[in-house]
């Protein structure tokens, strides 16, 4: 059961894209963390069932996916409006620092059905091809391309609008000048 | 202020003015190419955040045998 050094370290290694992953999929830190944790358990107890030689994080993140979508559907039954209640989250999250156009960006993302964001985000982000996404959201390849590429062009869309803004006088003018009337 | 704005895109794109068709596509990749840079640079920042602690704790506390 302990894992034998390299292991720890390659678990080790692979928790900073899996917290990527896990914030920018579910909107939150905490739960984020959590699912990390449970990901890195699960893994350990049937580390029999990983091949050795294949690709690790692709395993690990495959994991992670699946316990997100059973605590999601989980959720789904306990709560209604399950996307709303992620676009609220999402948007109260940024810490650190978070740059104002990241939050933009958070806000746009927020707003994909949640296969589209996570097709976007294997791909786009985490730096997996098609297959291997494919292969972790257990659908087929064509599935994966056509949900990113909706979700690219619903991205495009959503910022798209926000350049337009961007041209006029910078936004708190704007909503001081609307505030006055 | 939009007199300034104006000058600045004029600067920025000299040509613009006149280059009618084949725009929209152009522009599209461009978007698409800055949505996909923007998309990373969200993920670098979350990149390199620290581990936290509980996980180097976690691996370090089954690395020694003690499975609570």
């Amino acid at each position: 059961m302990p894992p034998e050094p390299a292991l720890r370290d390659a678990l080790l290694a692979a928790v900073p894209s899996l917290r990527a992953f896990a914030i920018s999929l579910s909107g939150q830190v905490d739960r984020a963390d959590d699912l990390v944790q449970d990901t890195l358990l699960r893994a350990l107890a049937h580390i029999d069932h990983f091949e050795r030689g294949t690709n690790l994080n692709a395993w690990l993140f495959t994991i992670l996916r699946n316990l997100f979508h059973s605590e999601y559907r989980k959720r789904r039954r306990e709560v209604e409006d399950p996307d709303g209640s992620y676009a609220g989250r999402l948007r109260v999250h940024p810490e650190q620092g978070a740059r104002l156009d990241f939050e933009d960006f958070r806000t746009a993302l927020a707003k994909l059905p949640h296969d589209q964001r996570e097709a976007l985000l294997l791909v786009g982000a985490s730096g997996f091809s098609y297959e291997e996404a494919a292969a972790i959201c257990g659908c087929a390849v064509g599935t994966i391309k056509s949900r990113v590429n909706r979700a690219r062009s619903r991205l495009a869309g959503l910022l798209a609008v926000d350049d337009a803004e961007d041209l006029g006088p910078d936004r708190m003018t704007r909503a001081a000048l609307q505030a006055i009337g | 202020m939009m007199h300034d704005q104006g000058k600045r895109l004029a600067k920025v794109y000299p040509e613009a003015a006149v280059n009618e068709l084949g725009a929209e596509p152009t522009l599209d990749r461009e978007i698409q190419a800055r949505i996909g840079d923007k998309l990373r640079a969200m993920y670098d920042e979350l990149l390199e955040q620290p581990v936290p602690d509980r996980f180097t704790d976690l691996l370090d506390r089954l690395g020694q045998g003690g499975k609570e």
